[in-house]
């Protein structure tokens, strides 16, 4: 054993599947190596885990495994996390996907916050977020170790806890020991970690901490400031009070992903008996999935050279199709047959792609885009789903407390009713304990934002303008009642303006929730808690910049705007603050086709920022002049140009501008067993 | 040493969603009010020239996204900070509540050299509801906390109305000026700690 531990493994095959299979073996490994092994170059493993693992979607797998270590070399600290090769079990995960994750030593000078889960269910996992902004995708330690992995840090660098945010510790790396001992004497109320074991420890914590359960506290019995920490934490996971409240949100979860694993199975397939009617769309739903491959399209078509970027420029990027007059009654008509199915739906698609649709075919059309409705429906299916889902809706409302009229009553079928029956069951069987009103009081706070929210949305456009518009207690209604349907998601800011176009269109409150559902399967993540989605996004789009505009990414990376927050509102909102109400809803209906790529929206800011490049490195352009310009560009966006640069670009990266794009990044769908959020319950519910 | 650039002083707006941060803003820069507002998505700023002792200065107020959510976006705009103004509404209590939610939030991010010197100014907005009657937050309390704090400065405003919007902004912008090393514009990224010991303390505005 001792002797592999000199020789760096982790590119074997073998020796990282050995690792996987016998925890017991594998610390034996780790206690010995993390004293002894050297890099080379005078550089010096300090700490050293094995799975530690990334989730780049919710599907176990496409999980990528690998190794953390911590590196010292001369004064400095460095983490590395590099995954283990020959160990793709998915085919879907390229070697590309996981060199895109590899964490290549980064120094702990580049670090700013380390924000630290340990949740009471689930694996422990970090989130490493640079001096940048940018943030690795959460480290999840399958071997537990995050404590150890945080007081090795703390022996090299200086960490600092709030007393506010006990799971966050901020990473200084001062060079002079002088200055360490005056930091702490100016920040005493943030140094909780006071003293850190001098020998390494280690025990067993990995077989222990194998189902996350955090039973690891006998294991460092080292200092006694270490001792008293882990017992305040164990104060902290026992306390009953919040183990009721844990207990509550925790069926509120259970019965919000019942009932969206119900509505998965209308949406998305996976038949069962209740739902024989919607088995044909289940299968159809997989025929569209697979034409709707990006890579397929790309492939088709012979991919240009990547040209110089700035020969690129002049030409304006304007070869993408012309745009083509939305699509109208009659040449709908010619894509449906006589039932009303779809008969052919990626030539449907690609007409959508290069001219949108007429306003008023829009209801029908975005129902069938946005997966409400399925292609091969027929008229008769589609008027069936309606008010199947309309009778479910009135059903969650009655269970959920909102106020809304018409609470049908529905009664077949075995999911749904399930759920209506939990969901009433629960509401019905809570004793109201003075925690768990605390948490209800969460729900006021909650519902209080969506108010907040309603009446700034849009009120300028006439169907939300004016006191007392009916419209706006709509937009209320379908967002809190979205808020308990998807429960752990919650209403997240940002989310008004995504359904307003979408009530606006539909004109219906039933038919805008279930179109809203739709959307947010798409693009909840973007919303989640911790941000995960958006981190990708952003990620993504400096990879595509970087590839597409190699000079623009330097220029940014030079005044330290690679974290793309310039970008964030045209990512979260999809454009709907840039553009005119009109331009919205075409360029939406444009993205959902999915022609080309499910990311078609990150080539829409590749194109847009290309087009003012010029202006941006002529004018010298910091963070903050850049963000206000961005901001200002709202209300001045030619949709029809950029949506032909961006189809441009998009063809132009072909294989390459796909590689960019971490799986998973919203909207990409699920596509396999589970159709679920894997949204963690956190500390606090808003 | 006294630099003849106009120097760039830049100012957080922080608090719940909804008290008023864009509203306090825009009233301050525009002198409009605007029932309309949107949500703030990310973030973006205003600036205004101001004036001290015969010297000009840009003030550079950032307004931000009031969801807890959003607060990691913080790092990148809090940074180089030289005053944060926490906003509560005094009909809401829970939005006062937060105050020292948002205050710690900004300490941690934008890691200010002084942490416990480091300049704020707390706003208690939208006293024109309702007459004053719905009010929850009283200014005795409001007041109390600031104390506690410091000694951080308290206006109570009305961005709907302009009540005290300029008084709180110059105060604002005075103590933004107090936290300026003369030299430089911006801080450097890590924490300096040698020249993090001026002994100034924010004790409240005399303006």
């Amino acid at each position: 054993m001792q002797e592999t531990e000199i020789h760096d493994l982790s590119d074997d095959a073998d020796y990282a599947a050995s690792q996987q299979q016998g925890s017991a073996s594998m610390m034996r490994c780790e206690s010995g190596k993390r004293s002894s092994s050297n890099e080379p170059g005078g550089a010096e493993v300090v700490y050293m885990k094995d799975n530690v693992t990334i989730h780049p979607t919710q599907f176990a797998s496409e999980r990528i495994s690998g190794r953390l270590k911590l590196i010292k070399q001369s004064s400095s600290l460095f983490m590395t996390w590099i995954p283990y090769k020959g160990k793709i079990t998915n085919a879907r995960l390229s070697e590309k996907d996981m060199n895109l994750y590899t964490i290549r030593a980064v120094p702990f000078a580049d670090v700013r916050s380390i924000r630290r889960h340990t949740p009471a269910f689930g694996w422990q996992y970090i989130i490493v977020v640079l001096s940048s902004g940018l943030a690795f995708p959460p480290l999840y330690f399958y071997n537990g170790g995050v404590r150890e992995f945080l007081a090795t840090v703390k022996q090299h660098v200086v960490l600092l806890r709030s007393a506010e945010h006990a799971n966050v510790f901020l990473v200084n790396d001062f060079q002079n020991p002088l200055q360490q001992t005056l930091s702490s004497l100016e920040l005493p109320r943030a140094a909780s970690l006071s003293i850190v074991p001098s020998t390494p420890v280690s025990g067993g914590e990995s077989a222990s901490q194998e189902n996350g359960e955090g039973t690891d506290v006998d294991v460092l019995d080292g200092s006694p400031s270490i001792r008293q920490f882990y017992r305040r934490e164990r104060q902290k996971v026992h306390d009953p009070a919040r183990d009721i409240s844990m207990q509550v949100l925790e069926k509120f979860s259970l019965v919000t992903k019942f009932a969206r694993e119900a509505t998965s199975h209308l949406f998305w397939g996976t038949p069962t008996n209740d739902f024989s009617l919607f088995e044909r769309g289940s299968s159809n739903l997989s025929a569209i999935d697979s034409s709707q491959k990006p890579r397929d399209d790309v492939l088709g078509i012979p991919v240009p050279v990547l040209p110089d970027p700035l020969e690129l420029d002049k030409l304006s990027l304007a070869w993408g199709k012309p745009r083509q007059p939305p699509l109208g009654l009659e040449e709908w008509a010619t894509f449906l047959d006589s039932e009303g199915r779809v008969v052919d739906s990626k030539a449907l698609r690609k007409r959508i792609f290069y001219g949108g649709v007429e306003h008023k075919l829009r209801k029908e059309v975005w129902e069938i885009l946005l997966g409400y409705q399925s292609y091969e429906s027929t008229y008769a299916e589609k008027e069936y789903q309606s008010i199947l889902l309309s009778h479910l809706l009135g059903c969650v409302n009655g269970a959920s407390l909102v106020p809304f009229e018409g609470n049908g009553v529905w009664r077949r079928g075995g999911a749904c009713v399930d759920f209506v029956v939990s969901f009433t069951n629960l509401c019905a069987g809570i004793s109201i304990s003075p925690e768990q009103e605390k948490r209800f009081t969460k729900f006021r706070e909650r519902k209080g934002l969506i108010e907040k929210d309603v009446v700034r949305t849009d009120r300028s456009i006439s169907f939300y303008g004016g006191d007392g518009n009916a419209n706006l207690s709509f937009l209320h209604n379908v967002l809190l009642t979205y808020s308990f349907y998807n429960f752990d998601l919650g209403y997240c800011q940002g989310m008004s303006d995504l359904l307003s176009p979408i009530l606006f269109v539909m004109e219906d409150e039933s038919e805008s929730f279930w179109c809203f559902v739709a959307l947010m399967e798409r693009l909840g993540p973007n919303f989640n808690r911790d941000q995960n989605g958006m981190h990708s996004q952003l990620f993504a789009l400096s990879k595509l910049v970087e590839l597409l505009d190699a000079p623009l990414h330097n220029y940014f990376k030079q005044k330290d705007c690679l974290n793309y927050f310039i970008c964030f509102r045209w990512i979260l909102l999809q454009f709907k603050r840039e553009l005119e109400y009109d331009q919205t809803m075409q360029l939406w209906e444009v993205l959902w086709t999915h022609h080309l790529s499910e990311h078609l929206h990150l080539y829409v800011c590749v194109a847009l920022l290309k087009r003012y490049r010029g202006k941006i490195i002529g004018e010298q352009m910091e963070f903050d002049t850049l963000l206000k310009f961005i901001n200002e560009l709202s209300g001045h966006i030619d949709i029809d140009v950029t949506l032909r640069d961006a189809e441009a670009l998009c063809l132009c990266a072909g294989e390459n501008g796909s590689a960019c794009i971490p799986p998973g990044t919203p909207p990409s769908l699920p596509r396999e067993d589970g159709f679920l959020f894997n949204s963690e319950l956190d500390d606090t519910v808003l | 040493m006294a630099s003849r650039r106009r120097m760039l002083l830049k100012v957080i707006i922080l608090g719940d969603s909804g008290v008023g941060k864009t509203s306090l803003m825009n009233q301050y820069v525009n002198r409009k009010f605007s029932n309309q507002y949107k949500a703030t998505i990310g973030a973006d700023f205003l600036t205004k020239e101001v004036q001290f002792d015969d010297r000009l200065f840009t003030l550079q107020i950032w307004d931000t996204a009031g969801q807890e959510r959003f607060q990691s976006l913080g790092v990148a705009f809090y940074r180089g900070a030289d005053c944060c103004v926490l906003v509560h509404d005094v009909n809401v209590m829970k939005s006062f509540d937060n105050l020292n939610n948002w205050r710690e939030e900004f300490l941690i991010q934008a890691s200010p050299s002084d942490p416990e010197n480091f300049p704020f100014v707390v706003l208690g907005n939208k006293v024109d509801v309702d007459g004053g009657n719905s009010r929850v937050v009283s200014e005795k309390k409001a007041k109390a906390w600031c104390a506690s704090k410091g000694n951080i400065p308290y206006f109570e405003t009305s961005a709907k109305e302009g009540f005290n919007v300029d008084a709180a902004f110059e105060c604002i912008a005075r103590n933004a000026l107090k936290n300026e090393p003369e030299e430089e514009i911006y801080l450097p990224e890590t924490i300096d700690v040698a020249s993090g010991g001026r002994p100034q303390r924010s004790t409240g505005c005399e303006c």
